[in-house]
């Protein structure tokens, strides 16, 4: 197969980028969106030219790394997917496909296809810790949790933290993200010692981090490779105004950064 | 208080007030088009009931009042809100598709500014008098204000009949979003019962937009006479 690719090229995260048009040669329809780019790549190295810079890392769904915005739509045209799991047999022979970076303030271009999404590690590190017992391990089956709630907190730990829901928000709101890690913990008796100061910590990263505000159109959901429902944000909103209406205590505490010494 | 308005200015605070305040602007807006369709019970009907509005000044101002301080809180706080969210994407997309977006979500900010000048434009109109002076108030038989007249009056001119169809719809367009929308925000949400929630906004913009419609071109074809 043959594909006429519109890829944005920017050296640095000050530079101004641009879009560059590539040709894709001698594709096989079983190689997948990553081994595509691999093999534009192989051939920018040997004509001496530097190759596309794109984050990867598991190659099979489950890390969140792989980060492109294919046609318009994150993660491409097909649902419940990484783009290192989508395949070119998904496009038509000669297509021409348009390849960007996540765009979001949040979000800062590092280079090419490549962005910085600490901004999620940090909404991470505002949410903090769960108070366990130290001491000899817990004995398994002790804390007994519903088969229901079990699949709840399932369904919302199976964020892999891409970013995707953040790209494709008309107000680049990192909502589903944020609902899921809320709601994950919130739904299980260990997350529930810190459950109000969590929801509201998180929140408030969130804001600091200058992601836009959710406007319920539901984009986030349609593009999740894990297809995360958009009812976790109900339950977050839920979560925040029973925090607040419980427990109005401090709103905006910023956590201690826990690598403070690695930078 | 320094503590509660910390939470208001959280992006999830303030999404929070904007539902509230404008579910009760909708809950106005339903209630003023039920109001309305007194106008098919004839002169009388409408009249009394303008009056009887109208006679009541401390319920009448209150309303007022109250509902020019919800507004205000609506409009500043979702101003506010759409200002973040256009800075939280300072480059856009080339190539830009949605899967599920409606166009009425995407257009809130759009459809709330037209709304807020058809809001400012009727008030102008019907309630002040300020923009048709042609027709003069006048007192019906029984001595109540002729709103019937003025608003026969006012339909019968096609340029108005254009301006608040226009209006029906940008209306429709923010209501049919934002009625569902403000449940999510408020977190109500529900397994089984999330296709009735997600149904609402769509089914009671429809019922407002063809309420007030059913007005303006009953006026306008002649079905409604003075
Ligand atoms: C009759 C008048 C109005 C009614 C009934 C109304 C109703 C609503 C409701 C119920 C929401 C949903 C809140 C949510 O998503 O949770 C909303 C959102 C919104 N309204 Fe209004 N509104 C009215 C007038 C206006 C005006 C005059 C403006 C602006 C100048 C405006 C701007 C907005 C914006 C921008 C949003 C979206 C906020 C967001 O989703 O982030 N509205 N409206
Ligand atoms: S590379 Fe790990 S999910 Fe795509």
């Amino acid at each position: 197969m043959k594909f006429i690719l519109n890829i944005w090229r920017q050296k640095g995260p000050a530079e101004k980028g641009r879009f560059v048009t590539y040709e894709a040669q001698d594709v096989s329809p079983d190689m997948s969106f990553l081994e595509m780019l691999d093999v534009v790549n192989q051939q920018l190295t040997l004509k001496g030219e530097e190759p596309v810079a794109f984050e990867y890392d598991c190659r099979e769904g489950i890390c969140g790394s792989c980060s492109l915005v294919i046609n318009g739509m994150p993660h491409g045209p097909e649902r419940g997917i990484t783009a290192c799991q989508l395949y070119m047999r998904r496009f038509s022979d000669g297509a021409t496909i348009t390849i960007e970076p996540w765009r979001a303030r949040a979000f800062p271009i590092i280079k090419d296809l490549v962005v910085d999404r600490g901004a999620l590690d940090r909404v991470m590190q505002a949410g903090g810790y769960i108070s366990v017992h130290t001491g000899g391990a817990v004995d398994g089956n002790v804390l007994l949790i519903g088969k229901d709630r079990a699949e709840i907190a399932m369904d919302a730990a199976s964020c892999i933290g891409c970013g995707a829901c953040v790209a494709a928000c008309k107000n680049a709101s990192a909502m589903l993200f944020v609902a899921a890690k809320v709601s994950h913990l919130a739904s299980l008796p260990q997350g529930e010692p810190e459950r109000s100061r969590r929801a509201k910590a998180m929140v408030a990263a969130m804001d600091r981090e200058g992601f836009g505000t959710c406007g319920n159109q539901y984009e986030c959901e349609a593009v999740c490779p894990k297809s995360i429902s958009v009812r976790f944000i109900a339950m977050l909103n839920r979560e925040f105004l029973k925090a607040t209406v419980a427990e109005p205590g401090p709103q905006a505490e910023r956590p201690s950064d826990p690598h403070a010494e690695s930078h | 208080m320094i503590r509660f308005f910390g939470h208001i200015l959280t992006s999830v605070g303030s999404k929070v007030l904007v539902a509230l305040s404008g579910l009760a602007l909708a809950g106005f807006v339903v209630f003023h088009m039920l109001g309305n369709l007194q106008l098919f019970e004839g002169p009388e009907a409408l009249n009394t009931y303008a009056a009887f509005l109208r006679d009541m000044p401390i319920l009448l101002w209150t309303a007022r009042v109250g509902l020019l301080g919800i507004a205000g809180l609506h409009i500043g706080l979702a101003v506010r809100l759409a200002v973040l969210n256009r800075r939280a994407r300072p480059v856009g997309y080339a190539v830009r598709e949605y899967r599920r977006a409606s166009l009425s979500s995407r257009t809130m900010a759009v459809t709330g500014s037209l709304l807020l000048l058809f809001i400012l434009f009727h008030l102008l109109h019907l309630t002040a008098g300020w923009v048709d002076t042609s027709f003069p108030d006048r007192l019906d038989l029984r001595g109540h204000r002729d709103v019937f007249g003025k608003v026969v009056h006012a339909f019968q001119n096609p340029l108005f009949v254009a301006v608040y169809l226009a209006g029906q719809a940008v209306l429709g367009l923010h209501l049919s979003h934002a009625l569902s929308s403000s449940l999510q925000t408020l977190g109500v949400e529900h397994p089984l019962l999330d296709r009735l929630f997600r149904g609402a906004g769509p089914l009671v913009a429809v019922l407002v937009v063809v309420g007030n419609a059913a007005i303006i071109l009953a006026v306008a074809f002649g079905l409604v006479r003075a």
